[in-house]
């Protein structure tokens, strides 16, 4: 018994329409059965043609290069907040302020450090920066489950301020051992609610004043000069604020 | 959503937002639309990060919220929204060709952020040109404001939904999130503000902090932005689909110019670098046509309803009125190139009537139009060129003649074509397998034996359309891997020449001579400034390749929504 279709060798390379229709004449040789998958860099037959260049071409590069740039700086790029050291160390009160998951700092000066290099910098261009008061999220226009408590470590200081708006920043690490009343770093605030939902609803605390970096810390040494020591070592290339010999 | 398009999603968000809320966005593109706490479990961040992510993503309209029937708040990502991230260059360079560069500014301030409220952008605005401005000099607020005016006006800005008013009785309890909305006429509304002011000029960053401190101290003393701002609660945003219309307006008329404005045809096509800017500006006489077409669109830029098909009709007397001055063309000249327009195949114009000396509308579609295309023109223009470039021209003029013939047999097409067999095969044969043309099959006889049927290729071009799409958005996609891949190379060089500015930058500052500042700047040795030079080259290289990418990405995009949108 030979069954239909099952003959190799004969009939070989038969297929279920005609060919010759489709425009493969007999006797043509087949290109051959592919056997891997295709090459992850396929050969370029021919060179991709020429960008247009000009002057929107130019401005358009410009743009969107400074774009990228300034969205690392604001505020709306999250950053993840510091990783808990493993000791407390003393050094730590001096560190220049890391993010705090917990906080929106939707607010002036930004404490990511604006006015220096952000990693992965593009190449070339000045930025101009957006170093200006930003508008706080309005917590009206989003849902309550939402807006995040921040634990204040500094006891009620200042009175509060009558507007949602005009609020500061406050950042700190979130090592709560830490919360003698003399300590004041950067400040973030964000507004905060009550944790009992049966009393006051979307009532807000105290808001505290922004301070400017310069006064955040009290004493009278320029934070940055500030070395742990723990850089130390030749793979340490940290220190970009001394000058490299 | 197809793979290529969550990858870029992705990508996007990454690059401009970071790491915490591309995971956040990226669970919900996956996954669809999900409440807070499955968000958290499903990222594994924390919940204040989550929480971070999803403001931030709001804020900027890349998600929305809506409250469901019990209570609970799903959250939704908008991923066609989230693509549009890649064009923003190019809304900002369109708003400073039409309004300048206050124009610019403030619509660079309403994407960088989301939305503002008016008074809010307008003095951000007026910061930011003073600091460009000669010393002494400063950006009132008024011409800010005009021009966001301006802008309003033209509709490219609008309001966002508010939140409604909600009568505060003791025992009603908020709402869990509140139901925005806005009536489609107050959306370009400009609250009467008087906002009185001048920019300010903020100083060299080592003054900054006194600065602030001075601003801080003189803020307080104002009590003027510590009160609550006169337009509280309104927020403006922009308007993305009026750009849209507005790129499309200029694909429509550089079409018309360079199919009817024969003269100058050639001499258009040869400036395929730059766009034809807008109105105000000197327009040669010979390019009557694109520029009747012109002034119509411009007529009908806020009267034409997103996607309807045809602007509204005008009379050919008001469109004589409307022309630009000093386009001095007879009345009956403008009338002769109307009807020209109306009877051109492509149909760009149409005739609707007769009254006020004839009335016309535009055909605002981005429609087939197949039966008679003719390859330069504008139903097609961005399925052609990839195929050139890819393929080869001949492969794009059997792609051209199965557009035009709609279903052809293997030999027509080497007879049309004037291929000879075996080159036309193999490239229909390349074509198929990617898709670009398929086969169809006619059978003579009942039993559908193959060697009595018809076998045609014809182009299916709203599945070409929509590959063509997806590789786009791989394409972008694979760009910007490739872009942040040479960045990471480079890391520890890029980060020494920071240094190195930096360093010269201060040394500069505290007036060092030019022998040490030449020292500092001999850190960074000669390879390495090539290397640094490469890096530079090749980063704007992919960067411009992205925009080019988008710009097919939009007429591919325009091109199947209106296709699929009509009945």
């Amino acid at each position: 018994l030979s069954m239909a279709g099952r003959g190799r060798g004969r009939g070989r390379g038969q297929m279920t329409f005609n060919v010759e229709a489709v425009g493969i004449g007999k006797g043509d040789a087949l290109p051959p059965p592919t056997l891997q998958p295709s090459p992850l860099f396929p050969a370029l037959e021919r060179r991709a043609a020429p960008l247009p260049g000009g002057e929107e071409g130019e401005y358009m590069l410009a743009l969107k290069q400074e774009l990228r740039r300034a969205m690392r700086g604001l505020p709306y790029f999250v950053k993840p907040g510091a990783p808990r050291r493993d000791i407390e160390r003393y050094s730590d009160k001096y560190q220049l302020s890391n993010p705090v998951d917990s906080a929106i700092d939707w607010n002036p000066g930004g404490g990511t450090q604006e006015g220096t290099w952000v990693e992965h910098g593009d190449v070339g261009l000045t930025g101009r920066l957006t170093n200006l008061p930003l508008c706080p999220p309005d917590w009206r226009r989003l849902p309550r489950e939402l807006k995040i408590r921040v634990r204040r470590l500094r006891k009620g200081r200042t009175a509060p301020l009558v507007p949602k708006q005009h609020v500061a920043l406050d950042k700190e690490e979130t090592i709560k051992k830490l919360e003698s009343l003399e300590k004041k770093e950067e400040e973030v605030t964000s507004e905060e609610e009550e944790e009992k939902e049966e009393e006051e609803e979307g009532k807000e605390e105290e808001e505290e004043e922004y301070d400017e970096e310069e006064h955040e810390e009290e004493t009278d040494y320029v934070l940055s000069y500030f070395d742990n020591g723990e850089s130390f070592g030749p793979d340490s290339d940290d220190n970009g604020d001394e000058a490299v010999y | 959503m197809t793979q290529a398009e969550l990858r870029l999603c992705s990508l996007l968000l990454q690059e401009h937002f970071g790491e915490i809320v591309e995971k956040v966005g990226n669970s919900l593109l996956r996954t669809g639309p999900r409440p807070l706490r499955l968000l958290v479990g499903d990222t594994g961040l924390l919940p204040d990060q989550v929480k971070k992510a999803l403001c931030v993503l709001i804020q900027h309209n890349l998600v929305r919220y809506e409250v469901q029937p019990r209570g609970s708040v799903e959250y939704e990502a908008r991923s066609e929204r989230i693509l549009r991230i890649l064009r923003y260059p190019r809304y900002i360079y369109t708003a400073k060709t039409l309004y300048g560069d206050p124009g610019e500014l403030l619509v660079e301030e309403l994407l960088l952020h989301g939305h503002l409220p008016m008074s809010c952008a307008v003095a951000r605005v007026a910061d930011r040109l003073t600091e460009t401005m000669e010393d002494g000099k400063t950006m009132d607020y008024t011409e800010v404001s005009s021009t966001f005016v301006r802008l309003a006006d033209t509709h490219f800005i609008q309001r966002c939904p508010i939140v409604p008013e909600s009568p505060r009785s003791a025992k009603a309890l908020p709402h869990s999130a509140p139901a925005l909305a806005i009536d489609e006429k107050d959306m370009y509304i400009v609250p009467r503000l008087s906002l009185v002011g001048k920019g300010k000029r903020r100083h060299s960053c080592d003054e900054e902090e006194e600065e602030g401190e001075h601003k801080t101290k003189r803020q307080k003393q104002d009590g003027g932005s510590s009160e609550t701002p006169p337009d509280d609660g309104i927020y403006w945003q922009v308007n993305l689909e009026r750009f849209h219309q507005h790129f499309r307006d200029q694909a429509l008329v550089s079409a018309v110019a360079s199919r009817m404005d024969q003269v100058c045809g050639s001499h258009l096509r040869s400036h395929s670098g730059t766009e034809l800017f807008p109105f105000r500006f000197l327009v040669f006489p010979i390019q009557t046509s694109s520029e009747v077409v012109r002034t119509m669109l411009r007529m009908s830029e806020v009267t034409t309803a997103s996607g309807a098909s045809h602007t509204q009709p005008l009379s050919s007397n008001e469109i004589f009125r409307s022309l630009p001055s000093g386009y001095n063309i007879g009345k009956q000249v403008l009338d002769q190139y109307l009807a020209l327009l109306a009877d051109d195949p492509l149909e760009f114009v149409g005739k609707s009537g007769d009254s006020g000396g004839g009335t016309y509308t535009v055909k605002v579609t981005w429609g087939p139009g197949v039966s008679r295309v003719s390859p330069s023109s504008f139903p097609h223009p961005s399925l052609i060129p990839p195929l050139l470039h890819r393929f080869g021209s001949r492969c794009a003029r059997i792609f051209r003649l199965l557009l035009r013939k709609k279903h052809l047999e293997q030999k027509q097409v080497e007879d049309f074509a004037m291929i000879p067999a075996k080159e036309a095969k193999d490239m229909l044969y390349r074509m198929l397998s990617e898709n670009l043309v398929s086969l169809q099959e006619i059978p003579k006889t009942p039993d559908h034996a193959p060697s009595r049927t018809f076998y045609l290729y014809t182009v299916n071009v709203m599945a070409a359309a929509r590959m063509l799409l997806h590789r786009c958005y791989k394409s972008v996609a694979n760009l910007m891997e490739r872009r942040q891949h040479e960045m990471r190379e480079n890391k520890r060089l890029l980060e020494k020449s920071q240094r190195v500015e930096a360093i010269l930058a201060s040394m500069q500052a505290t007036g060092a001579e030019a022998a040490q500042l030449h020292e500092v700047e001999e850190m960074i040795t000669g390879p390495e400034r090539q290397q640094l030079e490469t890096l530079k080259h090749n980063v704007n290289k992919i960067d411009a390749s992205e925009n080019q990418v988008d710009e097919t990405i939009f007429v591919l995009e325009s091109f199947i929504e209106s296709t699929t949108k009509r009945p």
